[in-house]
């Protein structure tokens, strides 16, 4: 019986070994660009730390049992008769909840922090229409373009308009994402946090040309936005 | 006779009978189910309503809004005919389980006529509402809900005319009388929901 | 006459009663009797008087145009001409009957069994006939959901437009994504539970067997409007399976087929699932407590009860597009006072539990199989009743997840995220306890079981990556990515398609009393496990990394990870091939099966293969539980003479 339970645990670690060299050596996620990104990547880590476990777990379960104890097709004998174990159906549901209060606590506190507006953030409107976006900079006389320049550590709330269909306003490398509605409007908070250009993303069907509803953000220093802004206004 | 009825008689190769493992009829239980469905179904509506008129930012502040009126009056006339109307179902079901086969006709047609009464005054309400059905999302669940239930009036009353129809070819007994109880449960849904629906769309 | 009687007598041997022939000539028959023909001919003439009415009524309010095509299309085609056709095929004959006020007809079981492959094309009322009509008709939408998708994945292998146009790719993907999960996934488990809930129950047939064919009959019905919707002007739908408003009220004409054919796809499973409940709550045989049901009719009872709870609300939703599109109303409309975001409430109201519909019988399956093949009672029997309770429960309290970045109330978003974690507890359980089966068994490792087993590990991936969707923050990020198609295809091909396999292969040669064959299942098994896990598991990556869903372009940098997936998925679409082969070869010619080839306690395996007619010559008396494996002398029921039934026809046979 110890002999078995090794072998379980090495089958379980070696799954577990393997699983945690994908996570690893793979770029599942794109390089942050925000505050907020960064938060929700210790999140996506602390997750994927509880699925590997629980993977593992079932995997390595799964494959001993059927290496241990398969029979031929035409074997008629069976096996021993258990029925349960109050212990073990207690300890695999008190786990497992006391696992995903775990992520939804974290979650709320991520959520929470993500959702927090400092004072005076840059204002930006963005109204989505088949099948572009306009951002609009209320702080700057209504400054309008087709393409989101933002300047680099200044909190960003952009607030959400649709003309249409519904639009989803999604930067991969900032992680955040919100539908603009029809009808109502939207918040989401964006601090960019590095330098460069990113993609803007509709992420929500909107019709014949939603796959092309892209447009381009591009973050620059404070003064380069000054500057831009400026050469906008005149 | 034919030879396909005589061997059918002869040989009978029907299924064993069904332990019956409930004390609820499953005529009966069907019914309920079914019922319980079509709740749901007015529940989707009623969720529509509560959007329309209490989620959206942009709801209207008078219900409905200006310059409509409902005829909430003659409405509630109506609500008259279609309860009493339920009293009426009742009473004919109890006469043929008591086996008074001319109050249980007399009940059924009573019932009937309110029922097909209600569905004629609704539909002169909306020929003379005035307002149709685009003229903005009050009106879209106005007509969504009185419309849902006038069509499960329409249902309710081809059940009635059914059980008449029947009753008056004498189908029913004190000891079969399912097929009266069975539209009779429905129609006392129908009345039920139309109070809700009166109350949340005319009253409140 | 004695002479005839003896010769129908022969028939009456095995058991077949007779079915009722009208004293006509066969082309008589053919054309006026009940069955496709008049189905088709009375479908076309409804269609008339549908537009017919429509005119007239419209004429009579006064409402210029008097003719309006969609209208038309709506009440004439969509409606009235499906109605006819029910009523020609013959659903409605004996209930047409009783309505016109005859005295009712003692039941002649004359639309019971098949005795040719005939007999599946008519309304028949025998709920083994259903269950295979169920399957053979969601497998011919499989097929076809399945092509449509190749198709779009060829135009997916490279960034750009290569093969069709944007409005044909989204109708794709929204037609693929329709049929399987309205005319595959939910029908599909019907019919096995079609035919196995009434045998594990120990019950002659369902509660109401001519519902039951209507609500099968319903569903090709659906089927075919999703289909046609290619051939309107415009094209097919193309808002997604969602068909999330206002995109789709400003949608072409191929929008309303999707209204209305949700509509009858719905209508039949509420009336399947209403007769599910109404047969396992007074049918059961005597003894037959409800701790003594098999999983799988404790899965299919709370999975109906989610059916007839939750349906009526995708029913309200498609309902109040149409009445947007056709008659003008403001539902979903902001500047006349709708309100966008309804449409998702209502629309999830549903969707949610629907994919527990989608999931719960497939648990009910994999407990049957993994119990008898590892020849163990199912670990913690209770428990796995109780928690699809627990499921079926907290499955009402989690629609909002779906709408963590759709700008609804901010309040809604953490109690929706506990509730969606939380929902991870009682699937844990059942994953655990299915674990626990298997330790110390004496494992079979047959196709059923592979498929089993196979369903248990992805269906793992699939709820983990469940976890992530359901924290909102990591939502905001991955929902309406490929993260989202990875996640679905793990719950539902990888959960629920596995377990409709694994369902398929337990009960084939109940069904048809030939066994498939094993090696070509195995092979089956495995090519379709690793080209699965070839197409699904790299597009977690590619939606985390920033490819969106629903797209026919996209970013150059994932170009060649998706012609990865496509070669993959073309892989995978040859693997059904093989399944396909097998079971059509072994069905017609496969060597004749036992009657209880595994050995298993259920009821429906003490009866021939297939089984009698009637199932059972005297109801069962129920004894025990239902996985009492490897206990001394344990028995689930004692059979009454049956046995001698299944001699006689063997005899018949020889």
């Amino acid at each position: 019986m110890r002999k078995g339970i090794v072998q379980l645990v090495a089958i379980g670690v070696g799954i577990g070994v393997v699983l945690t060299l994908v996570a690893v050596l793979f770029k599942w996620l794109p390089t942050s660009a925000s505050e907020e990104f960064d938060r929700i990547q210790d999140l996506y880590w602390f997750a994927t730390i509880i699925s590997i476990g629980i993977f593992s777990l079932v995997t390595a379960v799964v494959v001993y049992s059927v290496w241990k104890w398969r029979v031929p097709d035409d074997d008629d004998a069976d096996g021993p008769p258990i029925h349960g174990h109050t212990g073990l159906e207690i300890l695999w549901t008190a786990v497992p909840a006391v696992l995903v209060i775990a992520i939804g606590v974290f979650s709320a506190v991520v959520l929470a922090q993500n959702g927090r507006a400092g004072d005076r953030p840059l204002e930006v409107e963005a109204l989505g229409q088949q099948f572009a976006w306009k951002f609009t900079y209320s702080d700057f006389d209504d400054v309008a373009s087709g393409e989101l320049v933002l300047p680099l550590g200044r909190e960003v709330r952009f607030t959400m308009r649709a003309v249409d269909v519904i639009h989803s306003f999604w930067v991969p490398n900032f992680g955040q994402k919100m539908d603009a509605v029809p009808g109502i409007t939207t918040e989401i908070l964006v601090t960019p946090t590095r330098l460069g250009e990113f993609a803007v993303v509709c992420a929500e069907l909107c019709g014949l040309g939603h796959a092309t509803m892209r447009a381009k953000a591009r973050v620059v220093r404070p003064a380069e936005f000054e500057a831009w802004i400026e050469e906008r206004q005149a | 006779m034919s030879a396909h009825a005589e061997a059918a008689h002869h040989e009978h190769h029907g299924p064993p009978a069904a332990h019956q493992s409930s004390r609820v009829d499953a005529r009966v239980l069907g019914m309920f189910l079914f019922i319980a469905s079509e709740a749901m179904l007015f529940g989707s509506f009623f969720t529509a309503y509560f959007f329309v008129r209490v989620v959206n930012p942009g709801a209207p502040t008078e219900w409905p809004p200006e310059p409509y009126h409902f005829p909430v009056f003659v409405a509630g006339v109506n609500t008259a005919i279609l309860v009493t109307s339920s009293f009426t179902m009742h009473w004919a079901l109890q006469s043929i389980k008591r086996g008074q086969r001319t109050a249980f006709l007399a009940g059924m047609i009573l019932t009937f006529v309110m029922g097909f009464a209600f569905l004629l005054t609704q539909v002169v309400e909306y020929l003379n509402v005035g307002f149709n059905t685009g003229d903005g999302a009050f009106a879209s669940v106005f007509f969504g809900l009185t419309g849902l239930h006038g069509a499960h009036v329409a249902v309710g009353l081809t059940l009635l005319g059914i059980v008449i129809v029947r009753g008056f070819r004498g189908h029913y007994s004190p000891e079969h009388h399912h097929g009266v109880e069975l539209p009779g449960i429905y129609w006392h849904f129908v009345d039920v929901m139309w109070i809700v629906v009166y109350s949340a769309v005319y009253l409140i | 006459m004695t002479a005839t009687h003896d010769q129908h007598g022969g028939h009456a041997a095995e058991g077949y009663p007779e079915h009722f022939e009208p004293p006509r000539g066969r082309a008589w028959t053919m054309a006026f009797g009940p069955g496709l023909v008049r189905g088709a001919w009375m479908a076309l003439r409804v269609v008339g008087l549908g537009a017919l009415l429509v005119v007239a009524l419209r004429a009579w309010w006064g409402w210029s145009p008097y003719w309006d095509t969609h209208i038309v299309l709506v009440v004439g085609a969509m409606t009235a001409a499906p109605i006819g056709f029910l009523a020609g095929i013959g659903s409605f004959d004996y209930w047409l009957h009783y309505v016109s006020g005859r005295p009712t007809r003692p039941e002649d079981h004359s639309g019971h069994g098949a005795r040719t492959w005939r007999d599946y094309f008519k309304v028949n009322t025998d709920h083994k006939v259903i269950g295979i009509q169920y399957l053979v008709t969601t497998f011919f939408f499989f097929t076809i959901g399945g092509l449509m998708a190749m198709l779009f994945r060829a135009e997916l292998a490279q960034p750009g437009l290569q093969f069709v146009d944007s409005q044909t790719f989204n109708g794709l993907v929204s037609v693929h994504a329709t049929l399987m999960i309205f005319l595959f996934i939910i029908p599909a488990f019907a019919g096995l539970a079609n035919f196995a809930v009434p045998l594990m129950l120990g019950a002659p047939d369902m509660a109401f067997p001519r519902l039951n064919a209507l609500s099968f009959w319903l569903l090709p019905i659906a089927g075919l409007m999703f289909l046609a919707s290619f051939l309107v002007p415009g094209g097919a739908f193309a808002s997604g399976w969602t068909a999330y408003a206002p995109l789709s009220e400003g949608q072409p004409m191929g929008q309303t087929f999707f209204n209305m054919g949700v509509q009858w796809a719905g209508a039949s499973s509420i009336m399947t699932a209403l007769n599910f409940l109404v047969t396992i709550i007074t049918m059961r045989a005597p003894g037959m407590t409800f701790w003594r049901m098999p999983l799988l009719v404790w899965a299919n009872f709370t999975t109906s009860l989610l059916v007839v709870i939750a349906t009526p609300f995708i029913a309200g939703s498609q309902f109040f597009v149409m009445f947007d599109r056709i008659m003008h109303t403001d539902f979903f409309t902001p500047e006349g006072g709708g309100y966008v975001l309804g449409y998702q409430h209502i629309f999830w109201f549903y969707s949610h539990p629907a994919v527990y519909i989608m999931m719960l019988p497939g648990f009910g399956i994999v407990s049957e199989v993994i119990s008898t093949m590892a020849r163990k009672p199912i670990f913690g029997y209770r428990l796995m009743a109780l928690s699809l309770i627990g499921i079926l429960v907290l499955g009402f309290s989690v629609w909002a997840h779906h709408m963590f970045v759709a700008g609804m109330a901010d309040w809604l978003r953490v109690p929706m995220m506990i509730t969606t974690l939380l929902i991870a507890v009682p699937t844990g359980i059942k994953v655990f306890s299915w674990t626990a089966t298997l330790w110390r068994g004496r494992i079979r490792l047959n196709t059923p079981m592979l498929f089993a087993l196979g369903f248990v590990t992805m269906f793992v991936i699939g709820g983990l990556s469940g976890i992530y969707l359901g924290s909102v923050p990591i939502d905001i990020h991955a929902s309406d990515t490929y993260f989202i198609v990875a996640h679905i295809h793990y719950v539902l091909f990888g959960g629920s398609v596995f377990t409709i396999f694994a369902g398929v292969y337990y009960w084939f040669p109940k069904m048809t009393g030939r066994m498939y064959d094993e090696r070509l299942g195995k092979l089956h098994f495995w090519l379709t496990f690793v080209s699965f896990n070839a197409t699904f598991f790299p597009m977690h990556y590619v939606g985390l990394r920033g490819m969106p869903r629903r797209v026919f372009d996209y970013a150059e940098a994932f170009g060649q990870l998706n012609f990865f997936i496509s070669i993959a998925s073309f892989v995978l679409g040859a693997s059904f091939v093989i399944f396909v082969y097998n079971i059509v070869t072994s069905w017609t010619r496969g060597p004749v099966a036992e009657s209880n080839p595994w050995r298993a306690h259920t009821l429906e395996w003490q009866v021939s293969s297939p089984p009698p007619i009637f199932n059972f010559d005297e109801i069962p008396q129920v004894v025990g539980g239902p996985y009492e494996y490897g206990v001394p002398g344990a028995r689930h029921a004692v059979m009454s003479p049956a046995k001698e039934h299944v001699a006689e026809q063997e005899e018949v046979h020889a």
